[in-house]
């Protein structure tokens, strides 16, 4: 009975739209103070700055700053020079240049939204003036940049490292594969509907434009070596990955001298404000936390649906419809907080990896960004191509197809994300 | 004449801004140098036995005194939707309530903080002894009371907004994108 009262409270403080850090938080000391009386509310005050120090997500300004800097560095035209030289060649190329620069910006930021900013406003309107529908471009930039979630560095794992205690480099490195495949999928797509449309080439393939584009871009790649190469190879964790990505970010953007004080001020105000709106969410689930642990919820929750199945691939059914819902009304960080601690003793005692759960989880969020009516990266590539949000669903509900496809992929055939990891770590 | 004299709503809201984004730019800074300097370090051999525990703390400074910043701007993740579709004059009562519920969460908060603050007086870090707890930990009531006075300045743009029915996200966006446009208008 309590627990229908604290999430009745939970829903019309979140309806009202109280911060959803405050909500938690709020329902938590609800909680405790009915259960507890006035003189636990003390607890607050230790439980708020306690999950405000998790060590392991430090990593999460590093890698929001290094993005910031880089964004603001000028490598951006670089890296769609170069891709063009690779795949501007093929019918529908501008299209293939978003995804393919998308799927690199993705190993330098954790912040789908700001990519999308960023490079949605360089290439959108290029290609609106190359023929491409306003639609076309917002949906193929947004499912892109969504994707991108799922290749490190990503918060969202970040996050879920943390939730779940689980190895955040693990999980960077079960998101490979499933990025590369979303990203094929995305191309063939946008090929598909370049042979249709009839949407443009860009430019011959040229072996010496190639070069020349590549060594103008080659800096830029010290960035996913270091991030890749140094937790692939198992000399660094993702924290340090994450202070190597800083000053990486910054050496390359001094060599294109793109990057000047004010730009700087910027990436480390942007990166500052963006942490601490997600630490407050991470600090307020250690309230909700101890709220449900005492309740014993997750737990009566994981004996419930395995009394009704013990079979992993129902209870994975259940779970991906459930985050397909949720993605409609949160944000992914919002999503993972609240709901992973939740589901996790379900997790445990059904014997799936809690690795290859956590990329379930990513993509099924980064599907989560392309429904509306939360879907900030949707909402973003819009607004950058001023194009209406249900008449670009209606284009994107194709691409969103395609990372549905990954999702069952990675789900039912957990070697697709997993062997990597295997490779590598067990 | 007496207007001028007068300090007005939105220079306060900008003078506390400014004084926010400095306080957590220069955290940032801080964070970045220890980070660094740290992983160069490990990886030459060597380590801080004050690195966790130094970064740990910044990182908790960076979240209130961020956070407040954040509330000043409106910038904390929420949920507008069904609040936009309710009629005006209910939406602006559950607007109110919210804003109530914000106030009361941050209230009990900073009255918690002074409570610890008291109990651990005497009570230094574990590497860095001369540094006092109650310092790191001051950060709990005066977050709590800068995100406070953060939300009650920018209550009127809030309501205001609320009131024409504009979503907070999509403004936000708006602002984004524009700047992204204009920074990239020559390259287009």
């Amino acid at each position: 009975m309590l627990m229908v009262f604290i999430f009745f409270a939970l829903l019309i403080m979140l309806f009202i739209n109280v911060p959803i850090a405050v909500a938690l938080a709020m329902s938590g000391v609800l909680g405790l103070f009915i259960t507890e009386g006035v003189d636990s509310l003390v607890t607050i005050a230790l439980d708020m700055y306690d999950g405000s120090t998790k060590f392991s997500l430090i990593a999460i300004p590093m890698f929001v700053l290094a993005g910031a800097i880089m964004n603001a560095g000028g490598v951006t035209d670089r890296l769609i020079n170069f891709v063009t030289a690779i795949i501007g060649f093929i019918r529908g190329g501008l299209a293939m240049v978003n995804i393919g620069v998308s799927l690199f910006f993705a190993e330098i930021s954790g912040s789908a939204v700001a990519d999308v900013a960023a490079m949605g406003s360089i290439l959108i309107p290029q290609m609106k003036k190359r023929g491409y529908s306003k639609e076309f471009s917002a949906a193929v930039t947004s499912s892109s940049a969504s994707l991108a979630i799922i290749i490190p560095p990503s918060i969202p794992m970040i996050l879920y490292a943390a939730s779940a205690n689980t190895s955040v480099e693990q999980l960077f490195v079960a998101g490979v594969v499933p990025g590369l495949l979303g990203a094929t999928g995305l191309m063939t797509v946008a090929y598909a509907f370049a042979k249709r449309y009839n949407f443009p080439v860009e430019e011959a393939f040229n072996m010496r434009k190639l070069r020349q584009t590549f060594f103008d871009a080659l800096p830029a790649f010290a960035l996913p070596v270091i991030i890749l190469g140094g937790i692939f190879g198992g000399f660094v964790t993702a924290t340090e990955a994450a202070g190597l990505a800083v000053i990486a970010a910054l050496i390359v953007s001094a060599w294109y001298r793109n990057l000047d004080l004010a730009h700087l001020r910027r990436a480390l105000l942007d990166g500052g404000i963006q942490t601490a709106v997600v630490m407050l969410l991470v600090a307020a689930s250690v309230l909700m936390g101890g709220f449900l642990t005492r309740a014993q919820i997750p737990q009566q929750l994981a004996q419930s649906i395995l009394s009704v199945t013990d079979q992993q691939w129902a209870i994975l059914l259940i779970l991906n419809i459930f985050f397909l819902i949720v993605g409609f009304f949160l944000h992914s960080a919002a999503a993972i907080i609240l709901v992973i601690p939740i589901v996790l003793p379900l997790i445990t005692a059904a014997g799936i990896d809690p690795v290859h759960f956590g990329l379930v989880v990513t993509l099924n969020l980064a599907i989560g960004q392309q429904t509306p009516p939360v879907a900030s990266v949707l909402i973003t590539a819009c607004s950058v191509a001023r194009a209406n949000i249900w008449s670009v669903s209606k284009v994107n509900i194709w691409f969103v197809a395609v990372l549905f496809v990954v999702l069952m992929l990675c789900t039912y055939v957990p070697s697709v994300p997993m062997f990597l990891v295997e490779y590598f770590y067990r | 004449m007496e207007q001028s004299k007068s300090i007005s709503l939105p220079k306060v809201v900008s003078f506390l801004s400014s004084v926010l984004q400095w306080i957590t730019i220069f955290l940032m800074i801080l964070l970045t140098f220890i980070v660094t300097i740290s992983v160069i370090a490990r990886l030459m051999g060597q380590s801080f036995s004050w690195y966790d525990e130094l970064a740990a703390i910044l990182l908790a400074w960076i979240t209130y005194y961020g956070s407040a910043l954040a509330a000043l701007h409106r910038r904390h993740i929420g949920f507008d939707t069904v609040l936009l579709h309710i009629p005006i004059r209910y939406r602006m009562i559950a607007v109110f309530i919210g804003e109530a519920i914000v106030l009361l969460f941050f209230f009990l908060m900073a009255r918690a903080g002074l409570q610890v603050l008291e109990v651990l007086e005497g009570d230094t870090l574990i590497s860095l002894t001369w540094v006092p707890v109650q310092f790191t930990q001051s950060v709990i009531p005066i977050g709590a009371i800068l995100f406070m006075l953060c939300q009650v300045l920018s209550f009127p743009e809030y309501w205001k907004l609320t009131a024409a029915g504009v979503s907070l996200e999509h403004s936000e966006i708006e602002e984004e994108v524009a700047t992204e446009l204009e920074k990239n208008k020559d390259r287009v």
